[in-house]
């Protein structure tokens, strides 16, 4: 029988399912459609907010300690989480798709989004490193005529604002692709070619002025990155940087392509399409999971389950138009209030964050979902991990990566040592 | 013209969140600028689509190939492929429907008229004046793989012929053959009840008629009712008996569990009854693995087998159980593919305008047959389309899995598609 069924393709289902596989358990990947990877920025981010202030926090690992004990980081501890972004880092190094941050000094870089505000982070992908505002040699942000969601004056506009120096311009769009409307993943692709780098590298050396640095919407190669980053730096001959885009995001596919294949290699199966509907349990021991097919349910069996569904905007839970929301695999309570008026403070950018973020399933200090606060476990054989979790507000705390890659990684070390013992 | 109806989809179009995930896993739109994706033809352009609109926004839903990979990624479970099928029945219930398409959706009259002379079917179609007379008459792509007729008959007959040796038993399992096992590869017909009879099961092969899934491919949703009907009604019985309707072509099993009954509001008893007994045949054969049922007499079969898995087949959501299963035999080393589609996507392929987007599209899994080819005598592949595209891509033999499980249990010859 398999040992571990992993419930959830994101970030925290991967990372708990390469843990696994690689302390040598057998392991499966199921999940509804692809992860949510997709739409992040492909960044880590730890811990860039502690709710209600207002300032970025330095050391993000050091601050954990200011967190409710409740909170996902406090019941895995910070040491865990250093040591599984440690691990996450030699993953996507082997993978061709290295992560840097300045983890010496384990300080926050300040990254520019896609309108030019400034993200906290802890580890990003080497194309996006020489975006952080600590350094000081001013941007040029280029965009492309026709390349929907990023604008370079909006960009440079707001940087400046923010106290950087930034200027933009703009190229044509037949420097990306000879088709009339792609995507960024499709433009990526297309620049895996060598030679249209040579063609936009060619382009790009008339528009920089001696000293700039220079900031290009996230599309420089897809399966072949790394080299056409390189060859693209090189012919330019300036410091070169990414900027993410609106999904779909090119550097949160690759991340995606680097997890999902170290797993394909190992033999893992990533089953998508698969919602899971039902479940079954002897006393407190799950036994399977079922998923929904053409004709009939599909029972995926084995000795432990990790659950990492997503929160809302994943889709771990469901909430019904009568007001009633709820895990959707084993309909585990929630900390978030059933009643909907409580689920929103008044203000959209209220600085406590909204409670309906915060809320998730409770867990215990080695991440096994509760049937309610200072219970038991729910299941003997059940973890859970990401943002299906309760007492974080990742988008608030800018702690989702973080989270999921340390919770995935915990949770697959503990259903290990269970399986074990 | 049966008006078509949206009920089914309407709810999941709200469940999109544009996240633009199809679009960039879309192979046909990864190709092509005549297909923007499925976001902008599915869940957008469904909210410009009203009832009785007199003209419809739609050219593009036509370059959809159905192969259902937005479905497959989508996060949130929105029916794209299904609101792109019915937005093509639509404007072919509004505008009619060019010749080709009406003989590529009944390709069973089509093979059925070929199966009474097959060497002279074949003579006739398989010539360079009849290609190209095809492609600029009908439209049908000259370089497109079209199969061949059978000459040694077809399944059917040989079925009729050999009543007297089949097997008899307790247990007995309906088969469901599907047009191309019926008339261009009745082997893959005779590996499956070699496979199922060497397991113990009596296989009954009722009549049957087309699942009607080149017509739903190709917007005649009228026709492909009255197709699923004649199913309905010659094989339910079967299924509220208990014996479970197994079947080798994937797309087919599909068909008649979910796509005709999804895409056609078939909510009676009977499609419902018939959706709950088929199996896709290693569906069938994993089930009974689970259930310590499965043979596992098998021979060593010194085999490097490069599998794609089609779109069909990852429709059902079953997993993929041809490798489970074929896993179990000592000796076979899968390799499996990731590449999302052949490309040919059914009848896609074979129109004249598409074939270069199909051949496209299929480059991912040429490459990955190119890059697994060393020592590789064949490709393994559920559904027939697909393998004759494959070889078509690659010329490497492709073989169904259910005749490389019969090679296993002796029953088979690989090379010659015969039994031994």
């Amino acid at each position: 029988m398999l040992d571990l069924l992993v419930i959830g393709a994101g970030l925290a289902g991967l990372s708990a399912a390469i843990s696994a596989v690689e302390a040598g358990l057998t392991v499966k990947v199921v999940s509804m459609g692809l992860g949510t990877t997709h739409w992040s920025a492909g960044t880590i981010d730890v811990f860039g907010f502690i709710p209600g202030a207002t300032d970025t926090i330095g050391d993000p690992i050091e601050s954990i300690a200011q967190l409710d004990p409740s909170h996902p980081y406090r019941l895995v501890g910070p040491e865990m989480v250093e040591a599984a972004l440690h691990t996450f880092q030699r993953w996507v190094a082997d993978a061709g798709l290295p992560y840097v941050g300045a983890e010496e000094a384990r300080r926050n870089l300040r990254m520019p989004s896609p309108v030019g505000a400034l993200r906290p982070t802890l580890l990003t992908p080497t194309a996006q490193y020489m975006g952080d505002a600590a350094f000081s040699a001013p941007m040029l942000i280029v965009g492309f005529h026709g390349l929907r969601d990023f604008y370079p004056q909006l960009i440079a506009e707001n940087l400046c604002k923010q106290g950087l120096e930034a200027r933009a311009e703009f190229l044509p769009w037949e420097l990306l692709s000879d088709l009339v409307d792609r995507n960024t993943i499709q433009i990526a692709t297309g620049l895996d070619d060598p030679a249209r780098i040579r063609r936009l590298a060619d382009a790009l050396r008339g528009l920089i002025r001696p000293g700039e640095r220079l900031g290009l919407p996230a599309v420089i190669g897809l399966e072949r990155h790394c080299g056409a980053f390189a060859e693209l730096e090189s012919a330019v001959g300036t410091t070169l940087f990414e900027v993410p885009t609106l999904p779909p995001s090119v550097p949160g596919t690759r991340l995606y392509h680097a997890l999902r294949n170290r797993l394909q290699k190992a033999g893992v199966r990533i089953e998508t399409n698969m919602r899971a509907t039902d479940f079954d349990a002897s006393g407190n021991r799950i036994d399977w999971v079922s998923t929904e097919g053409s004709a009939r349910p599909l029972k995926h069996r084995a000795r432990a389950f990790v659950l990492a569904t997503g929160g809302i905007l994943g889709g771990g839970f469901q909430s019904e138009p009568g007001g009633r929301i709820s895990e959707i695999v084993f309909d585990l309570p929630l900390t978030v209030a059933q009643d909907r008026t409580q689920w929103f403070h008044p203000e959209f950018f209220d600085p406590r964050g909204q409670p309906v973020f915060r809320g998730g399933v409770a867990v215990d200090a080695r991440l096994q979902p509760l049937i309610s606060v200072g219970a038991s476990p729910a299941y003997e054989n059940l973890w859970a991990a990401g943002s299906v979790l309760a007492g974080a507000d990742p988008i608030l705390e800018r702690s989702l990566e973080g989270i999921a890659v340390s919770t995935g990684i915990a949770a697959a070390h503990r259903a290990g040592s269970w399986l074990a013992g | 013209m049966f008006p078509i109806s949206w009920e089914s989809v309407d709810h999941s179009l709200d469940e999109c969140i544009k996240c633009n995930i199809c679009t960039t896993y879309c192979p046909v739109s990864a190709v092509t600028d005549l297909f923007p994706g499925p976001k902008y033809v599915g869940p957008q352009a469904q909210r410009f689509r009203e009832a009785g609109q007199p003209v419809s926004p739609d050219i593009s839903v036509d370059y959809c190939s159905g192969c259902r990979v937005c479905n497959d990624v989508c996060p949130t479970g929105v029916k794209i492929a299904e609101i792109n099928a019915r937005a093509r029945a639509q404007i072919v219930a509004q505008k009619g429907l060019p010749l080709r398409n009406r003989m590529l959706g009944r390709n069973d009259l089509v093979a059925g008229l070929g199966s009474i002379a097959p060497n002279l079917a074949n003579l006739a179609l398989h010539n360079g004046f009849s290609r190209f007379m095809a492609e600029k008459v009908v439209g049908i792509a000259r370089g497109a793989p079209l199969p061949r007729w059978n000459p040694s008959g077809t399944f059917g007959a040989w079925m009729r012929r050999t009543r007297s040796r089949r097997l008899k038993s307790q247990e007995k399992v309906v088969f469901f053959h599907g047009c191309a096992t019926m008339h261009y590869e009745p082997f893959v017909g005779k590996a499956a009840v070699a496979v199922l009879e060497h397991n113990g099961f009596e296989v009954i092969v009722p009549p049957q008629n087309c699942c009607g899934l080149p017509l739903l491919s190709n917007g005649e949703f009228d026709a492909a009712r009255s197709y699923h009907r004649g199913n309905v009604a010659r094989l339910a019985g079967f299924a509220r008996a208990g014996f479970p309707i197994v079947g080798t072509s994937t797309s087919c099993t599909l068909t008649l569990k979910e796509e005709a009954p999804e895409l056609l509001d078939m909510v009676d008893k009977g499609s419902q009854t018939l959706r709950a007994g088929v199996w896709d045949i290693f569906e069938f054969l994993r089930d009974l693995a689970d259930r310590g049922r499965l043979r596992t007499d098998f021979q060593r079969l010194e085999l490097r087998l490069p599998y794609h898995a089609p779109c069909q087949q990852r429709a059902h959501r079953v997993g993929k159980p041809a490798i489970d299963i074929l896993s179990l035999v000592p000796g076979i080393q899968i390799d499996e593919s990731h590449a999302r589609c052949c490309g040919i996507a059914g009848t896609y392929g074979y129109k004249a305008e598409k074939y270069a987007i199909a051949m496209a599209v299929g480059e991912e899994l040429f490459r990955f047959v190119r890059e697994h080819s060393e020592g590789v005598q064949f490709t393994a592949c559920d559904s027939e389309t697909c393998r004759w595209q494959l070889e078509h891509g690659t010329a490497v033999p492709s073989r169904h899995p259910i005749e490389v499980l019969a090679a296993a249990y002796g029953l088979y010859d690989l090379e010659s598609r015969k039994l031994t």
